[in-house]
């Protein structure tokens, strides 16, 4: 199965890409030819994933700089780790591990957590509900607003969908953990929503 | 009426946009992160690190050759006049050893030809090699002032040095203190 890539080239001074399709490109042989260490390839797959990685960074970190840190060393990893790569599960998910991994060694390392946390407070919208529309961004805002273990775990399990197993795995934490996160984040989320005169 | 919730909960996350563009363009980052190649370190210590080391080494076991000799009955005690002379005391040409320093140096170095003088032939031939060893260290790394003389790194490392010289005749004399500082530079 072919799978239609593009590649984003152009001016980045505003902070803006244009998109610009290439010729159709297996994902497989994409993945191979950067295994033997083109670039070219592995620009072709960043492109591909770059956005669900760094969404995914920023619902976990509600931090712009942060994610954006976190997504870089998630790729710098994944090309670093790339020959270890067997196809067991697809692309895609690969890098959402790594990029879970990057935004906890981040967090582990630094304590910017609990500013986050205030900072989170304090604002009104969230830096990761700019991709959501409507009443989605008081979701993604009261999401942002959530304890950490928590907000990891509903990001993972409800926002990506991926499964209990495979949330606790990315964690590094036990399956009932993760499920004991996701009820406490939606009582949480149901909490603040209706606060703000929400029906959830 | 919770599972209800929840419903419209899971319902209205699964709506929630995945995937984000960022602001900016990571790529020419990432790039360059793996493609710079990864520096080496260098095979060779620093120069100055090398004959800091050599001099801290000679200093180290000609102490320890000293301490270790020191209780052994020599075979044969032969009276023999030291032939010392001063290592060139010069800090390139801006800087000059500092009076109290030649003033404790002048002390230590009497007391170093008495005491060499009842030392065998064996220990004396010890002491002076180690000697003669950091006296050329001494004078490479004038010599290096000479063409650098405001370099902290050379003017700590001739300090050092002198100590070790110093310290060396300290053991031989007996001497318990020396005393130098950087301000005697």
């Amino acid at each position: 199965m072919a799978a239609l890539l593009t590649v984003e080239t152009g001016d980045n001074t505003a902070g803006m890409v244009s998109r610009t399709a290439i010729p159709m490109r297996d994902e497989a042989a994409l993945i191979a030819r950067a295994q033997s260490g083109d670039t070219r390839a592995f620009e072709a797959l960043y492109r591909e994933h770059v956005d669900r990685v760094y969404g995914l960074c920023l619902r976990m970190t509600g931090n712009v700089g942060e994610a954006e840190d976190c997504a870089q060393e998630a790729f710098i990893q994944a090309w670093k780790k790339l020959a270890r790569f067997r196809g067991d599960s697809a692309f895609g998910t690969w890098m959402h591990r790594i990029a879970v991994n990057a935004v906890l060694g981040r967090i582990r390392k630094s304590k910017r957590e609990q500013d986050r946390i205030q900072v989170a407070a304090e604002r009104t919208t969230s830096p990761a509900s700019i991709g959501d529309s409507g009443d989605l961004r008081d979701l993604s805002d009261a999401i942002d607003r959530l304890p950490e273990g928590a907000r990891h775990v509903f990001v993972l399990n409800a926002v990506y969908g991926y499964s209990h197993q495979e949330s606790s795995d990315m964690l590094g934490i036990a399956v009932g953990t993760t499920k004991a996160q996701l009820h406490r984040a939606r009582r949480l989320l149901a909490q603040q929503l209706k606060e703000q005169g929400f029906e959830a | 009426m919770n599972e209800r919730r929840d419903d419209k909960l899971t319902a209205a996350a699964q709506q929630l946009a995945t995937g984000i563009q960022p602001q900016r363009d990571l790529w020419p980052d990432i790039e360059r992160a793996i493609t710079e190649p990864v520096p080496r370190r260098s095979r060779w210590m620093p120069m100055f690190a090398q004959a800091a080391a050599i001099v801290l080494l000679v200093g180290a076991s000609s102490g320890l050759t000293y301490l270790a000799m020191k209780d052994d009955t020599p075979a044969e005690i032969q009276q023999l006049r030291p032939e010392y002379t001063f290592a060139r005391a010069s800090f390139g040409t801006n800087h000059t050893l500092g009076r109290d320093y030649l003033d404790t140096r002048a002390d230590v170095v009497a007391r170093f030809e008495q005491q060499l003088e009842r030392l065998s032939p064996a220990e004396r031939q010890d002491v002076e090699q180690s000697l003669e060893v950091i006296r050329e260290a001494i004078d490479d790394i004038n010599a290096a002032l000479q063409q650098d003389p405001d370099n902290t790194l050379l003017q700590d490392l001739l300090m050092k040095t002198y100590h070790e010289e110093l310290n060396v005749m300290r053991k031989v004399g007996g001497v318990t203190q020396s005393v130098m500082s950087r301000r005697d530079i």
